[in-house]
């Protein structure tokens, strides 16, 4: 390192140049890859003539660049992570997709499963009220997510908050279901909890995230 | 669904700019230039006190680029420095109405700082 503490045109040794150029291209790794591609090249002619033009303090000269990168790496990592997000958005949308057409299947299966418990229980009599309640609002959380996936299939800002309306009353529809009858399969409760506030979230993320052109 | 939209991009719309970018622009209002030579010109003309690194310079370049204020001129070797070929950048029209721009900002800022007698009037 001794060497690279003389820089400059006045350098007794023409190896300092190059180990130099070393450290600088180690830290142009803080760039993004993209970033150092386009111009990776020209910003270590760059630092070869700021190093030809020489200084008399060294320390000073390696303090100058460390400071560059710091205040311009952070910045352009930023960039190109909004730029990959930004690039992302169809993707989210596929996401999207396929999460409001299992919504929609899983809604229906929820109502259906209920209706057939009601038409179960009444046939061998032993339907109690807080299971006909808990069945009543689980039909009502099936329907409510059902009508969730459609409207969010549709992709269209009314569709978008008629879903996330209609996921959220379906959450709070199952929940009550869940306080009032306490027995609940794990898959009932994945379904009727995890469901909509993925329904939400991506509902959500897809209002935030710009539309590409 | 994926929606288009149209956005009108004016100079005005695009300030204030960066104290770099409006350098940068500066520089390439007397026509192409390296990143060097751009580099050695903002630090003569600001005396010193803005000195762009490779980082700020080539960052500043790329989004000027991207925004269509510069656009590239080609590469070639620099007589005056030695054999490499270095990339040259030169101002587009809309490049050179946003630095008009911007710099009519700036005057009218020194005018009302002159107006309340921040500073002193006008040299002759």
């Amino acid at each position: 390192m001794s060497s690279l503490m003389t820089s400059g045109a006045d350098s007794p040794r023409p190896n300092a140049r190059s180990r130099a150029e070393k450290i600088y291209r180690l830290l142009l790794h803080a760039y993004p890859s993209s970033f150092r591609a386009d111009y990776g090249r020209d910003m270590t002619q760059l630092f070869r003539d700021q190093w030809r033009e020489g200084s008399r303090n060294a320390l000073h000269f390696w303090c100058t660049i460390a400071w560059d990168v710091a205040q311009s790496a952070p910045h352009l990592r930023l960039e190109a992570w909004r730029g990959r997000v930004q690039a992302n958005t169809p993707t989210m949308g596929v996401i999207m997709k396929i999460i409001s057409i299992l919504t929609v299947l899983l809604g229906l299966f929820t109502a259906l499963s209920a209706v057939g418990e009601v038409a179960a229980g009444s046939q061998q009599g032993a339907l109690g009220t807080a299971y006909l309640l808990a069945i009543v609002l689980g039909a009502v959380a099936g329907g409510l997510l059902l009508t969730a996936g459609v409207a969010a299939l549709r992709d269209t800002p009314s569709g978008r908050r008629t879903a996330s309306r209609c996921a959220i009353a379906s959450l709070v529809a199952f929940l009550v279901a869940r306080l009032v009858f306490g027995w609940m399969s794990i898959f009932a409760q994945l379904v009727g909890i995890v469901l909509p506030i993925a329904i939400i979230v991506m509902l959500y993320r897809r209002r935030r995230a710009p539309e590409v052109a | 669904m994926v929606r288009s939209e149209t956005k009108v991009v004016t100079p005005e719309s695009l300030l204030p700019l960066a104290p770099a970018t409006f350098q940068i622009l500066l520089t390439l209002v007397d026509g192409e230039c390296h990143g060097y030579a751009i580099m050695k010109e903002v630090a003569e003309r600001t005396e010193g006190k803005v000195r762009l690194g490779a980082g700020t310079l080539y960052g500043a370049l790329k989004r000027l680029l991207e925004s269509g204020l510069v656009e590239e001129g080609g590469e070639r070797a620099d007589q005056e420095l030695d054999d490499e070929r270095r990339r040259y950048y030169r101002l587009t029209k809309f490049g050179l109405r946003v630095a008009r721009a911007e710099a009519r900002r700036l005057e009218a800022m020194v005018r009302a700082a002159r107006r309340k007698k921040l500073i002193g009037p006008e040299p002759a």
